[in-house]
């Protein structure tokens, strides 16, 4: 599934509309200097390789969603931070955010309440859950590489790893030697994404709930819960790993 | 003209190209209008004028730099009549850097200080091609919490100047009660306008706020948001033919009831034929301001022309 269908569909819908004339008459049509610009559909950025990943993006805009808390999860007015509520980085899959968006939140003292959106399907939650998931953890990708390496506390950091990481991992074994792998930096930076598990999801029957899928699946989930705190620490005790 | 709801949304739906037909007639109109003649009639249908929230361009972000492309794409959607939203007029202070406290500073000195010549010349912009600024609508929300009566008067005078009847805010009834005094003073009218709330006693969203809020001066007009209305349950219907007299506005969307969500025209519970054809029959001069808060993958102009083409067929 390399170019999407998504991509492939825009391409379509942009050429009827621009051939039905709506995109090249439009505006005070007579300015060729203005015609088509900043007519397009292209607003939501550039279509994703992952096609499963632009279809929840779309699925989030056309509930809208985006309309209230952005595209990429900046809030509008009084919506709630998606980037940083603890409700969606403790949602798997759609099994917290689905009843939440369900009923809406008629109780409160904002001017606009969230609506409910009582009549959306299983696939469509998963889809948006999946859209916010992501986008979360692009977001906290970026504020979390780039954030000031602070010296951690390494014993923090073991306590970290004991809880989190060690059904998988072990500083005696597979990351035994990753503090000389990786300076600080690298490491950092596999900590939060792996470069291994940055692929796209597989079908494979085979791989369906394999090391590598559970894998990607859990370290997104850390991803988006980490402060930036336990990062540092995390770096610290596992430069320690020589 | 007997078309129940559900087949006329099948023929709006159907009628894509027809409609970007329609569209791009509408734009030749508008470009033709340039010499201001045709004013708001270029979106007078029928005896029901229509204009634009300019909220609906989610695709432009609102600012006063953006203005020029707001008027472009106005016109572009055959529309003689816009509620204009502050950011289109005043500056952006919410810059990197500067902290919302700053930000919010430096916009009420700006708000006290700027001279009037500042928005005759936008008011220019809008004469120039052709469009009536109804309506001048200022987020009190945030300007109300902590600003003196000189800035209030100012954001009065501010619509004032650019041409408007009212200024138009979301509302809540301790607010309301605030202004009251306000818009006399400036020889027009505030209109109030309703959310979907029904669990905050402040807000303005039921028909009974509506009256108590309506009661606190005779200067107040209901801006009646029709998708918030329907999503609060409320009568769009009973309440126009019981207080059309006191209606500014209707602002046109589609919602679903029990505070479900905004949708397409057509899909969702507000009677927007009935209420188009009511406002029609009864010759009430109450613009329907269109408004749309649904997601969609297509560009704020082309919404914007499929919701004018839907009420152009109600119309018809
Ligand atoms: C009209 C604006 C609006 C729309 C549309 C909207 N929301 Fe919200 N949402 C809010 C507001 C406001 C809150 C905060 C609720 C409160 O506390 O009153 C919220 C809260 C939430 C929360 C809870 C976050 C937390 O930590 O409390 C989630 C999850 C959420 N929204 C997801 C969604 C999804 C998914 C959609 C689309 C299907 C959506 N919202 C559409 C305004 C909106
Ligand atoms: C559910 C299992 C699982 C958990 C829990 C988990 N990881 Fe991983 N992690 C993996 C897999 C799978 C890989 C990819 C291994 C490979 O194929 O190279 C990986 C890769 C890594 C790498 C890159 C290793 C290298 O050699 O480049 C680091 C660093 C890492 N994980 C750190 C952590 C930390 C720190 C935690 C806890 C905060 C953690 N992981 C929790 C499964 C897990």
């Amino acid at each position: 599934m390399k170019r999407t269908n998504a991509d492939s569909l825009r391409r379509l819908v942009l050429c009827c509309i621009g051939s039905l004339g709506l995109l090249a008459t439009s505006g005070a049509g007579a300015d060729p200097s203005t015609a088509g610009r900043s007519y397009n559909a292209e607003f939501l950025g550039p279509v994703l390789d992952d096609s499963l990943i632009q279809h929840g993006k779309e699925t989030y805009v056309v509930a809208g969603c985006a309309y209230c808390h952005g595209v990429n999860l900046q809030p509008l007015g009084e919506a709630a931070d998606l980037m940083r509520s603890p409700m969606v980085g403790a949602d798997d899959n759609g099994n917290v955010i689905g009843p939440v968006v369900r009923a809406g939140f008629p109780q409160t003292l904002s001017l606009s309440p969230m609506p409910q959106y009582s009549d959306l399907s299983e696939q469509q939650i998963i889809a948006i859950a999946r859209w916010i998931h992501y986008a979360r953890q692009q977001g906290r990708y970026k504020e979390l590489v780039a954030a000031p390496d602070r010296r951690g506390d390494a014993a923090a950091g073991r306590d970290y790893f004991a809880r989190a990481c060690s059904a998988c991992h072990s500083t005696e074994r597979d990351l035994a030697r990753i503090g000389r792998t990786y300076d600080r930096q690298k490491l950092r930076a596999q900590i939060l994404a792996p470069d291994a598990l940055n692929r796209q999801t597989s079908f494979k029957v085979d791989r369906r709930g394999d090391a590598k899928s559970l894998g990607r699946q859990r370290h997104g989930a850390l991803l988006e819960n980490y402060s930036k705190e336990d990062v540092s620490n995390l770096v610290s005790y596992l430069q320690s790993a020589r | 003209m007997n078309v129940t709801r559900r087949e006329f949304g099948k023929l709006a739906l159907g009628g894509l190209s027809s409609a970007v037909g329609i569209s791009s007639l509408g734009s030749r109109d508008a470009s033709a209008a340039t010499t201001a003649t045709a004013g708001a009639n270029r979106s007078l249908i029928e005896g029901v004028q229509f204009g634009l929230q300019p909220y609906c361009y989610h695709d432009l972000p609102m600012t006063r730099e953006n203005r020029p492309l707001l008027i472009e794409r106005l016109l572009a959607n055959g529309m003689g009549m816009v509620e204009l939203m502050s950011p289109w007029v005043e500056p952006n202070f919410r810059t990197p850097g500067v902290t919302p406290e700053q930000a919010r500073e430096k916009l009420r000195q700006w708000r006290l200080n700027v001279a009037p010549d500042y928005y005759l010349a936008i008011k220019k912009e809008f004469d120039d091609v052709g469009i009536t600024v109804f309506t001048y609508y200022v987020d009190f929300r945030t300007s109300l919490r902590d600003s003196s009566d000189a800035e209030v008067d100012a954001l009065f005078r501010a619509g004032q100047t650019l041409g408007a009847k009212g200024c138009v805010g979301s509302m809540w009834l301790s607010a309301a009660q605030r202004l009251a005094s306000f818009p006399g003073k400036h020889g027009m009218f505030l209109g109030l306008h309703n959310h979907a709330n029904l669990s905050d006693p402040d807000a303005l969203s039921s028909e009974e706020s509506f009256i108590k809020a309506l009661s606190y001066s005779p200067d107040f007009k209901a801006v009646l948001d029709v998708r918030h209305f329907v999503a609060a349950n409320g009568d769009c219907l009973g309440f126009l033919e019981r207080h059309h007299s006191r209606v500014a506005s209707v602002h046109l969307g589609d919602r679903r009831r029990n505070n479900g969500r905004s949708t397409p025209f057509g899909e969702g519970d507000a009677p927007l034929i009935e209420i188009l054809r009511m406002i029609r029959d009864n010759q009430w001069s109450i613009p329907a301001i269109i408004e749309f808060e649904h997601g969609t993958l297509r560009s704020g102009v082309e919404e914007v022309q499929l919701m004018f083409d839907y009420c152009k067929r109600a119309l018809a």
